[in-house]
């Protein structure tokens, strides 16, 4: 248990330094960012803290914690709900004081307070004892959350290990492979709905997959989009992003001998010419300059297209600057043109066949706080004294005082009910 | 009415509402350091009338956005604070103790204020927040934020009893030690029941939309820091039957975290989650 606690707060601290120390980023960037502390963040892997080593290991190890816990309680949790609610036990442990007391027969009393079977016995030295138990389940309750926990992190585990995941970008038309699976993507369409005020309402692709030139098995077709991903073959295709893409046209002595499409951040070497070579940079739609002159999109509409590219000779950069719609770069006897923009789409793929774990975990999870907070397990019983009245009193292993209070309140209603009928009526719902 | 017309009245609710807390934090607070009681009884009814002026702002609002309205700062704080009202409401009818909004009323003040310093401004859904789960997620959030702030104001109380000198009011108005205990217990069980669910409706949800239902962002990551907190308290109670002054510090340090994960993350922190 203490070591439990201790794992717990651990991790919370581990996550709590990961959210606050930017992840993932180059070693320049904390020797920069944090001179004094770059040495102690890279050394103790705190630049990637949720997939470093200790971290894995504090998971791993409060896996092993849960699992013993569970392992543990679980023939005690058994007898429990096997032997733990009788009547005999109540009594041994029951000091006599009674909650509240009754003349008729408790059955009403029980039916008041939720108790729908009762059992009717008697003590060895006579006295008469009704009782009722419910709501056993409830003690289920931290262990199935255990085991939900437990559940959560192995499918989470288990996908990290497991899961296959590509990128695929492109504009329709364009077909190409998912990754190492043997299957093809081609893109039949891309739409961008935009509002009335130039905001994007969805993206969507229409694309096909099947098996790779020379592979058997049929194409199927579907429509993704933000939210609503594609399944197909075992795998789910997410609409994940876009961006802009163009044709790099490359002209010799006016005669077009190259068409390459660039998406944003790619580029292209002049088939014809050894070591020259042309980035797309960046694009911008509805072309405009801020105030320090530098280029931004004015609307996400093409209206004004403008190019960053930069110009490569052996690696060197030969010149960098912004393209408008129709100009062109001349190299010697060649000429480079942007044309045709137009918006490409970047589809994530991902086969997780570990993600109904972490989804039963996660469900097992909710039911077990359900279980553990709103199904308490209660007892009540009644004990006939000498003179004839019921001495009534109950436990409730997670909710004592308020349980006895309502059974003591209940008791008084009854009480009060029972003075204002007529005497000589039938009372109680049940005869032993 | 057009839309601009129902936000122009949501506006004019929205102000009433904070009239309505202010004035029920005064009254509950004159109530409290005065011992007035009829003062007690007036701050319950303002409140009251603030939380349905304040449904029905939430509800114009959501007429005249087209939506739901939990989608950004101002529309998640102001539902925060419905909540944390909704949640006080519920225990102060059915514990019935009075002095519960004296503590909690200036936490919702504090929060709707927050809400009153952000853009009031309606702006059209991003795509990823077109789904059905933005409706079970953040309105699970709001529940479990509204019980966390409940037994925060309990934990107060609850670390307060000792030194309040009028011993008599305390006992004809608060609960015994034992009770408020028991109530902040019964506040963060609901509360941490709903975070749960905030965490599942999120993964789900971010499965569909981003293709990872898990992806360590600061906001999932001080949700689940928020989550081994309470698990923690919940723990901790059961097993080790820590209760009293203990476990009232960890609700309040608790409720810290839930601050935390709801304003210092997005002004802090950059996040997927920054709309929220």
């Amino acid at each position: 248990m203490k070591c439990a606690v201790g794992l717990l707060l651990i991790l919370a601290a581990a996550c709590t330094m990961g959210s606050l120390i930017p992840q993932g980023e180059a070693a320049g960037y904390y020797t920069q960012g944090y001179p004094q502390a770059a040495g102690a963040i890279l050394m103790l892997g705190l630049d990637d803290v949720f997939h470093c080593w200790w971290f894995v290991a504090l998971t791993l190890f409060l896996c092993v914690n849960l699992l013993f816990c569970n392992i543990i309680h679980f023939p005690s949790l058994v007898r429990k709900s096997r032997y733990g609610f009788s009547w005999e036990r109540c009594l041994k442990g029951w000091d006599g004081t009674a909650l509240g007391q009754t003349d008729g027969e408790p059955g009403k009393l029980f039916a008041k307070m939720g108790f729908k079977k009762i059992e009717k016995k008697q003590t060895e030295d006579g006295a008469q004892v009704w009782y009722g138990a419910r709501h056993k389940a409830g003690i289920w309750g931290p262990w199935l959350c255990h085991l939900g926990m437990l559940t959560v992190i192995a499918g989470f585990g288990l996908g990290q290990l497991c899961q296959e995941q590509y990128t695929v970008y492109g504009v329709p038309g364009q077909t190409k492979p998912v990754g190492d699976t043997g299957y093809e993507l081609t893109i039949d369409s891309f739409d961008v709905k935009l509002r009335d005020d130039a905001t994007v309402e969805q993206y969507t692709t229409a694309l096909t997959v099947g098996m790779e030139s020379g592979g058997t098995g049929a194409y199927m077709s579907g429509e993704t989009s933000v939210n609503r991903p594609l399944s197909l073959f075992g795998m789910k295709f997410y609409q994940n992003s876009t961006g802009w893409a163009a044709e790099a046209e490359v002209r010799k002595d006016g005669e077009v001998i190259q068409e390459t499409l660039l998406c944003a951040g790619e580029y292209a070497p002049v088939e014809d010419r050894e070591g020259l070579a042309v980035m797309l940079n960046a694009f911008y739609p509805d072309y405009g300059e801020d105030a320090a002159g530098m280029p931004r999109t004015l609307s996400p509409a093409l209206r004004n297209p403008a190019y960053l590219y930069t110009l490569y000779y052996h690696d060197q950069i030969l010149g960098m600057n912004v393209l408008k719609n129709g100009e062109k770069i001349t190299v010697d006897s060649y000429e480079i043109r942007f044309v045709t923009p137009r918006q490409y789409t970047l589809i994530q793929i991902k086969r997780d066949p570990f993600g109904w774990l972490a989804a039963v975990g996660g469900v097992m999870v909710l039911a077990s706080l359900l279980l553990a907070f709103y199904i308490r397990p209660e007892e009540m019983w009644a004990v006939r004294a000498g003179d004839g009245t019921w001495a009534v009193s109950g436990r409730s292993r997670k909710s004592g005082a308020m349980f006895l209070e309502s059974i003591s309140a209940a008791c008084k209603k009854m009480a009060e009910e029972e003075a204002g009928e007529p005497a000589g009526e039938e009372r109680g719902d049940g005869r032993l | 009415m057009s839309g601009e017309q129902f936000l122009s009245v949501e506006n004019g609710l929205f102000t009433a509402v904070m009239v309505c807390y202010l004035a029920a934090m005064v009254l509950y607070f004159v109530f409290f350091a005065m011992k007035k009681e009829n003062l007690g009884k007036y701050g319950s009814w303002v409140i009251t009338a603030g939380f349905a002026l304040h449904t029905a702002a939430l509800v114009v609002r959501g007429i005249g956005a087209g939506r739901l309205p939990l989608t950004n700062q101002y529309e998640f704080a102001t539902s925060f604070a419905w909540g944390i009202c909704l949640c006080f409401l519920v225990f102060e009818r059915k514990y019935r103790f009075r002095a519960l909004g004296t503590f909690v009323t200036p936490v919702i003040f504090l929060i709707i204020g927050y809400a009153a310093m952000q853009s009031r401004e309606v702006r059209e859904l991003m795509p990823a927040l077109r789904s059905n789960w933005l409706a079970i997620h953040v309105s699970t959030a709001i529940i479990s934020y509204g019980a966390f702030g409940v037994s925060f104001a309990v934990s107060l109380m609850f670390l307060m009893r000792p030194s309040m000198a009028d011993k008599e009011f305390w006992e004809k108005h608060v609960p015994g030690a034992e009770r408020l205990d028991l109530i902040s217990y019964r506040a963060v069980s609901l509360g941490f029941l709903f975070l749960s669910f905030v965490i599942v409706s999120g993964a789900i949800w971010a499965e569909r939309a981003w293709g990872s239902y898990w992806s360590w962002d600061p906001k999932e990551t001080w949700s689940l820091v928020t989550w081994i907190i309470y698990a923690l308290y919940l723990h901790l109670r059961l097993s080790r039957g820590w209760k009293g002054r203990q476990a009232a510090v960890f609700a309040a340090v608790g409720f810290v975290c839930v601050l935390f994960t709801y304003i210092g993350v997005n002004m802090l922190i950059p996040s997927i989650h920054s709309y929220a």
